[in-house]
């Protein structure tokens, strides 16, 4: 890549007490790409981004934007960084317009730059007809417009949401993603933090975080196609019994539910183990599938809790 | 800076407008507890309900006693026939005072022998307890003194020249309130610390209300700076504060006839001084606290020392003197001074120059803390 990454952090760390939030984690991102940082509740996604956006100092590591080094709440993140954060943060009491005004304003555009850019952020975000609606009153997919517009409003070159579509319709999820790939390919570059995988696989790249360290990283159909694991759809008589026998079992990594019946990650190495040994069982009925993005977390995330529990 | 500055300040009085019970809290609550404390909270012991125990039986028991209730000063709420009844009467609340006038007072005294009469006074409530005592055992001195009079009368009659009986005459008279009406005393005390109230928990609830609402986060990543953050959070509670001490002043001499004889720009002078303390620590507050309830717990906490070591209700000389140095660190105290000083006394800057020196010390302190803090805490 000749490019300076848009924004790369390295070897950046954050503890809080004795929770290793964030562990030595290194992740560049390109102007024009969208990046996932996917992981279930309490593997550091937030922090990281509130790392990335200078609201929490690091406790190691850097992060730098087009190649150079910020420090905490430093102008240059501001002037480049637009933040969405997870939990609510514009004000219930004020409306669509008050709240844009006021952001324009700490974001020191002067008059005509804002009226042109809150006419476009509305059109955009179809939020126009409501814009003089209370931002409590909006409903979930209107208020995350509204916070996405609110951290638009200075053109940011990086763009960091957590978690956007949570707590929002599949229409409105569906039109913030339309939204997101046109600012990707307008040249923005794109970290968003997500526990689903659904929309993990429609990153250009992502990196699998556990524990605040990352796991995996790379395209998701990339990932899928290297995975070196075998996945199995399990139909059994009695369930919880074959749940029992199965979780016994050394080859078997990551195991979930499926429906009526069970999905079992198997070490690709012991495949053939694994298939004598059910035949030998009986009573289960064995498919052998192609494992989704789903499957390759599941297996990284047990793998990676077997390395470190050991330890 | 200030178009941001300008942003915030109008975000929050559009927020504190929007809001009608902050609105109340703010204005309406000040005017209306001036009234009530005004009214309820008095000074004057007056009525004090008094039994009497008469075991003399005499005219001139009597009379002692009919000048005892002739004034303000006592009430009689019923007679005792035995001065033993005394203390189960004041043990049952029955009476705050019992003047027991033992048999053979009247003899004695036409005898010219001491004479002795017993007050007892409830001292639970010691304020009421000094004033009555006080006002019974002057009212027996003036008895005394009359006899007296009578005797040497009698005695110069008896020679056939003068006796001449020299006393101390005491002429007291009372400056600023003559009438010694309490409300005086106490409103401009109640002005000061209904503005300790309104803006340090206005502002301690402020920015702790952004923490738990998440806005914080989303306006620490703009470019603000700490200093307009603070500014913006501080200057339009200094505008209300000021307004509601306007009100309270002039609620203060509507209704209670509280004089404004100095000057109203140095009471606003120096509530700008007060209000850069209180909102100082207001914040310094909201910047160690998580979350409105705490900050509203907080605020209660320092609240009450803050108040009572003002001497706003009892003077600050009648305190311990290790705690008396400890007061000066409270702004309270100082702006307290300055009200009653401007408001009654008619003083100058002058006049009040260490109190205005010691706001604008503690306001600078308590502000440049604050602003330390914010700006290590959250900027």
């Amino acid at each position: 890549m000749s490019a300076a990454p848009a924004i790369e952090a390295r070897a950046l760390a954050k503890r809080f007490g004795t929770n290793r939030a964030v562990d030595a984690l290194d992740f560049a991102v390109q102007a024009g790409e969208l990046y996932g940082l996917v992981g279930p509740d309490g593997a550091g996604k937030t922090t990281t981004l509130r790392l990335l956006a200078g609201l929490v100092t690091a406790d190691g590591g850097e992060v730098h934007l087009q190649g150079q080094p910020t420090g905490k709440r430093s102008a240059a993140v501001r002037e480049a960084i637009g933040y969405m954060p997870q939990q609510y943060s514009l004000y219930g009491d004020l409306s669509i317009e008050e709240n844009l005004s006021f952001f324009g304003k700490l974001f020191g555009l002067n008059r005509a730059d804002y009226r042109e850019r809150e006419r476009r952020l509305l059109e955009v975000t179809r939020l126009g007809p409501f814009r003089d609606r209370r931002a409590d009153a909006l409903s979930g997919g209107m208020y995350k417009k509204l916070a996405l517009a609110c951290a638009l409003l200075h053109r940011p070159r990086v763009l960091l949401l957590d978690e956007p579509t949570n707590g929002v319709d599949p229409v409105s999820r569906r039109e913030l993603w339309d939204l997101l790939y046109e600012f990707v390919h307008d040249g923005m570059a794109v970290v968003l933090a997500t526990p689903y995988m659904d929309e993990a696989s429609r990153c250009h790249r992502v990196g699998l975080l556990h524990h605040g360290r990352k796991i995996a990283e790379g395209e998701p159909a990339a990932l899928v196609r290297n995975f070196p694991h075998s996945t199995f759809a399990i139909e059994a008589a009695d369930r919880d019994a074959a749940l029992a026998m199965l979780q016994q079992r050394p080859e078997v990594i990551a195991l979930s539910p499926q429906g009526a019946g069970l999905r079992v990650v198997v070490s690709g190495a012991e495949h053939a183990a694994f298939t004598s040994w059910a035949a030998l069982v009986g009573g289960l009925q064995l498919a052998a599938v192609a494992p989704d993005f789903e499957d390759v977390f599941l297996g990284l995330e047990a793998l990676a809790d077997a390395s470190s529990g050991v330890a | 800076m200030l178009v941001e500055l300008m942003a915030l300040v109008k975000k929050e009085l559009q927020q504190t407008f929007a809001d009608k019970r902050i609105v109340a809290v703010l204005v309406v609550l000040p005017v209306i507890q001036i009234i009530v404390l005004g009214f309820a909270v008095h000074l004057e012991v007056d009525n004090v309900p008094t039994l009497v125990a008469d075991e003399d039986h005499t005219p001139q028991s009597r009379e002692f006693v009919a000048g005892l209730l002739a004034g303000d000063a006592f009430t009689r709420v019923g007679a005792l026939p035995h001065g033993e009844d005394a203390l189960g009467a004041l043990q049952r609340g029955e009476a705050s005072l019992v003047a027991v006038i033992p048999p053979g007072f009247a003899q004695h005294l036409t005898r010219g022998e001491p004479a002795a009469v017993q007050f007892l006074v409830d001292g639970t409530d010691s304020n009421r307890a000094i004033v009555a005592q006080n006002a019974a055992v002057s009212y027996a001195i003036g008895q005394s003194l009359q006899q007296m009079r009578a005797r040497v009368a009698a005695l110069a009659q008896q020679r056939g020249q003068p006796v001449a009986l020299h006393t101390l005459r005491v002429e007291p008279r009372v400056l600023y309130n003559p009438q010694l009406v309490s409300a005086l005393f106490y409103v401009p005390g109640v002005a000061a610390s209904l503005l300790f109230i309104v803006t340090f928990i206005i502002t301690a609830m402020g920015l702790a209300r952004e923490k738990e609402t998440g806005t914080l986060e989303q306006i620490l990543v703009t470019p603000l700076t700490s200093a307009t953050l603070i500014l913006g959070k501080t200057l339009p509670y200094a505008g209300i504060g000021l307004v509601v001490l306007g009100l309270v002043v002039a609620a203060g001499a509507w209704i209670f006839g509280v004089p404004v004889r100095g000057s109203l720009l140095l009471i606003f002078g120096a509530g700008a001084l007060y209000l850069l303390a209180v909102l100082g620590s207001g914040l310094l507050v909201s910047a160690a606290v998580q979350n409105q309830q705490q900050a509203l717990m907080m605020g209660f906490f320092l609240l009450l020392p803050a108040l009572l070591l003002s001497g706003f209700m009892t003077p600050v000389e009648n305190m311990p003197a290790w705690l008396q140095p400890l007061t000066m660190l409270n702004p309270v105290r100082h702006f307290v001074e300055i009200m009653r000083a401007v408001l009654l006394k008619s003083a100058t800057a002058a006049d009040v120059a260490s109190q205005l020196l010691a706001l604008a010390l503690l306001g600078l302190a308590m502000f440049g803390a604050a602003s330390w803090v914010v700006r290590r805490r959250l900027a």
